[in-house]
């Protein structure tokens, strides 16, 4: 019998908003040995993405060994006890797949995209670095490894324009011992200090079975997939248990004013609040509220600082909610000949405006409108399911929670939009200007 | 002697190790890779066509697993067509477009496309402009609405193009900041001069967006945004009826219109290596180009030529990137590619090289693209990169943008229309005779630019010393210092 699981889109209809309901079907088990495993098929294209995502990131780092959880994502394409030097990424270029990983503060997840007649050989390899990476690691690689991410480092930090600010932000809002403060990509030195030693003790840490998720979706037989995830996967013994870092409460006594000269033409003002962590109702909310701030011409920031005054070259709102804690940001990019006190003025301005009267119904529900289109945009395909499936699953232990995310945003009234601003917004923070060289007159004063 | 006693423990500890792991993974013997099953068929889009009455080309493929709708109006201008002295003019159209219609002002149109959470998007490449929208399907009217109104009715309006100007002077200046585009605006200008439009940036400069009118605007709309210089493409959940009746009523005030003839010049060829330094006081890194102006889409070397540049550098375990981060560690990534456009666009090898080994680097670059010339590949190495194209080949139709893309590329190159029918076939036919004969005749570096982007008073000296050719030092735009 031929079957075909797409997913289905359904319509609910709530109070003042109609939203289109995702229905992704997947299928979830865990192996002996705690590997979480989810199975989604989609037989709309003949390729399969094959996500495993280790519930660890920079934020399970110590102070003074910062770039690790990174540096460490690097290692996992060097090879494993039978995979060669470069041969991971030879034996699935050679078959076409994307590849990639990426590390963020609180995971770590590889991916491919491989033809689907190749799941077998994507599934084999996953296995062997996830169960047998240890006796392939050598200093050589490591240190090689360590060049490309202190080049990797200057690249993306050092010789960007900019670059630094948000270190320097989150050094700002974040105690030292909260590990939300160093940079995911890790400080030169610390990167310099990494031993062998601390490396193969990250991995038998946290790169077991049970600190992972292995997703498959796209184009495969389930029962034949199974029995190749028990296969590769079955054996790999279960790691042990470990202490997560945990939220704890922060916040700032006073503003924190600091301005830095850089390489740049356009001064940039930074401003950062303490806000919610991901998966929250508050984080939703803070998303509408970044929206109502920065997103189209007639947005509360953009509309006076870009559209009207022009004395702005850019601004941009967001919240950023992570695992254990989250931050809202705004950043105003100045036209040339302004200054940041400037900048500053209008902000206070708007947000003084939004803090007194409020928002709109109208404005909630363009928010909400463009919010419904990027969920649906992510699902387009099938790594994108995987990857949030995989997210669902690690953050909040349920990757069912991929078909309600608009659930979060359901009901979101002017009232809690302002209650929740003045809850966080008035609240210190953290004012960065970034000027260039030589002209520090061009920041913040001050008594803003 | 210690030492001999460590390295033999450590030894052993590892055949432990080994044994260990071996004996937890069962009964499956890991040195045995698994080989693939045999390869699904790859069901290529159905294109659908039809022609609106006032001429206008509809391709549509049908996509209704996600209940989205994308367009894209692909104009066969783009800033291909700006006048040498006045560059970035194609490119403002594209902007100032969306700021205003004969019913609608700028504020309107953002607000009424953002109320449906629909994105639109006008721009402007080298080959063609491009009006794009994705839309939820309960929306499309309401978006298609706004998106005829802006593309037969816009007026341009004065001030909205005074701040949109202003803007990109902004973006000009902040360019600056950007070592990798100081480094890609320089390599063009230093590989096609002002007098060719490659060689300018298709922002525009600082004096060119001075002396831009409106007009300059209205001339270009008036002249290329016509039925007859486009094609619509449309990608999602509707039926092919459906949208045409729905097109023919929003775009029938647009007019058919003579269209001027128009080619892209040939760029003058280099005669000699030289070597371009552009002073970054205090950069970490060099940026590195090194190419010429190599191709045009229509080459009939294409299939080999891409074969070949796969191993040498476009893709991460490729020659390049494989000698210049994996084994020395000079870069975060290293690569090579060739721009094809419907003009001859350049090859180029670049990267991002930490300072002290810029000297190396350039020797590891020069090296790679010698050797490819001069010994081609192996027949292992050919049927690895075959097999990689072959494999990736599926992995580039499932998604609606990926089709509208893939479909975009045969509309604005004239290719075949059963190009994506006979892409496997011409990649399979490739032969070692095929790669020798392409590298010997397209990577030839003796008739190669280099452009570095670093700290002069690092690098000045070693590459100085490597005598690949006169040094010339530069502005940031690429011209020489005097």
């Amino acid at each position: 019998m031929k079957r075909v699981i797409g997913y289905m889109i359904g319509v609910i209809v709530m109070s003042s908003f109609t939203f289109t309901q995702v229905n992704i079907k997947f299928e979830q088990y865990q192996l002996d040995n705690g590997l979480t495993v989810i199975l989604h098929e989609d037989h709309s294209a003949p390729l399969a993405a094959i996500v495993v995502m280790y519930h660890v990131g920079s934020k399970n780092e110590k102070p003074k060994r910062t770039g690790f959880a990174h540096l460490f994502e690097h290692m996992m394409f060097q090879g494993s006890a039978n995979v060669g030097d470069d041969e991971h990424f030879k034996l699935l270029q050679e078959i076409g797949a994307n590849i990639n990983g990426f590390t963020t503060e609180d995971g770590t997840t590889y991916f491919e995209v491989v033809p689907s007649n190749y799941l077998e050989l994507a599934l084999y390899l996953e296995s062997d670095r996830m169960g047998f990476l240890l006796p392939a690691m050598t200093q050589e690689k490591l240190d090689n490894q360590r060049d490309v991410v202190k080049n990797e480092r200057r690249q993306s930090v050092d010789n960007r324009p900019y670059g630094t600010a948000n270190e320097k932000i989150a050094k700002a809002l974040y105690p030292e011992t909260h590990p939300y403060s160093w940079p995911v990509i890790g400080y030169m030195e610390d990167l310099s200090a990494a031993s062998m030693e601390d490396v193969q003790e990250f991995f038998r840490t946290y790169y077991a079975p049970n600190n992972a998720c292995l997703v498959i979706s796209g184009n495969f037989n389930p029962s034949e997939a199974k029995q190749l995830v028990e296969k590769y996967f079955g054996a790999i013994p279960r790691g042990k248990a470990f202490e997560r870092p945990k939220p704890m409460p922060i916040s700032l006594t006073e503003e924190k004013q600091m301005t830095f000269e850089d390489k740049v033409q356009l001064p940039r003002l930074y401003l950062a609040w303490h806000t919610a962590p991901r998966e929250t109702r508050e984080d939703a909310v803070l998303n509408v509220l970044a929206q109502i701030l920065s997103d189209g011409k007639t947005s509360r920031l953009y509309k006076p600082l870009v559209y009207e005054k022009q004395i702005a070259q850019s601004v941009f709102a967001f919240q950023g909610g992570s695992e254990i804690a989250g931050t809202f940001e705004i950043q105003v990019t100045s036209k040339p000949g302004k200054t940041l006190t400037e900048m500053q003025v209008v902000v206070d301005e708007v947000l003084k405006a939004l803090l007194t009267n409020g928002v709109t119904e109208k404005e909630i529900e363009k928010a909400l409108t463009s919010t419904e289109a990027q969920i649906i945009n992510s699902m387009a395909t099938v790594l994108g399911k995987s990857t949030n499936l995989a997210s669902y699953h690690s953050f909040t232990g349920n990757p069912n929670n991929i078909n309600k995310q608009m659930d979060l945003y359901k009901g979101i009234t002017p009232q809690e939009v302002l209650a929740t601003a003045e809850k966080y917004l008035m609240q210190p923070k953290v004012v960065l200007s970034v000027v260039p060289l030589g002209k520090p007159d061009l920041a913040v004063q001050k008594g803003h | 002697m210690k030492t001999t006693i460590t390295t033999i423990m450590l030894g052993l500890f590892l055949t432990s190790m080994i044994s260990h792991y071996v004996r937890a993974g069962d009964d499956i013997d890991r040195t045995k890779r698994p080989v693939g099953k045999p390869a699904p068929k790859i069901q290529l889009p159905k294109i659908q066509k039809a022609t609106l009455k006032n001429g206008l080309k509809v391709w549509l493929v049908e996509h209704h697993e996600l209940p989205t709708v994308a367009l894209n109006l692909v104009i066969q201008a783009g800033s291909d067509h700006d006048p040498v002295n006045q560059p970035g003019i194609a490119s403002m159209t594209a902007d100032v477009l969306d700021e205003g219609t004969t019913t609608r002002d700028a504020l309107q149109i953002s607000e009424e496309l953002e109320s449906i959470g629909a994105s639109f998007a006008v721009n402007a490449n080298f080959d063609g402009s491009f009006l794009t929208l994705s839309t939820l399907t309960k929306h499309l009217d309401r978006a298609l609405d706004v998106y005829a109104d802006v593309l037969t009715h816009p007026t341009f309006p004065q001030k909205e193009f005074d701040r949109l100007k202003n803007q990109r002077t902004g973006t000009l200046i902040q360019q600056r900041d950007q070592p990798p585009t100081i480094a890609n605006n320089a390599f063009s200008y230093i590989l096609y001069g002002t007098d060719h439009p490659y060689g300018n940036n298709p922002m525009g400069t600082e004096p060119s967006l001075q002396t831009m009118s409106r007009e300059h605007l209205v001339h270009f709309y008036e002249t290329s945004y016509r039925p007859n210089n486009a094609t619509l493409i449309v990608v999602g959940d509707v039926r092919l009826g459906d949208i045409t009746s729905r097109l023919e009523k929003a775009l029938a005030d647009w007019k058919t219109k003579e269209l001027p003839s128009s080619s892209v010049p040939d760029p003058k060829l280099i005669d000699r290596m030289r070597v371009y330094l552009i002073d970054k006081p205090g950069a970490p890194q060099s940026e590195v180009r090194i190419g010429y102006p190599a191709l045009a889409r229509s080459t009939p070397d294409f299939f080999p030529v891409v074969t070949m540049n796969r191993m040498l550098g476009g893709q991460f375990t490729s020659r390049i990137n494989l000698n210049l981060r994996e084994k020395h560690g000079y870069t975060y990534g290293a690569r090579s590619v060739f721009s094809f456009f419907k003009g001859v666009g350049p090859f180029s090898a670049s990267g991002g090289i930490v300072t002290e080994k810029t000297d190396s680097a350039l020797h590891e670059f020069l090296y790679e693209i010698n050797l490819m010339r001069q010994k081609g590949m192996t027949t292992d190495e050919l049927t690895y990169v075959k097999k990689g194209l072959l494999g990736n080949f599926a992995l580039t139709f499932e998604t609606p943008s990926q089709i509208a893309g893939n479909l975009q590329n045969i509309i604005l190159y004239g290719l075949p229309e059963d190009y994506y029918e006979n892409y496997l076939r011409n990649i399979e036919s490739i032969t070692l005779n095929d790669i020798q004969r392409v590298a010997q005749k397209y990577l030839d570096t003796s008739k190669m630019a280099v452009v570095v982007v670093g700290d002069l008073t690092k690098i000045k000296e070693p590459v100085s010393a490597m005598k690949l050719g006169e040094v010339i030092l530069c502005d940031v735009n690429g011209k020489p210092l005097p």
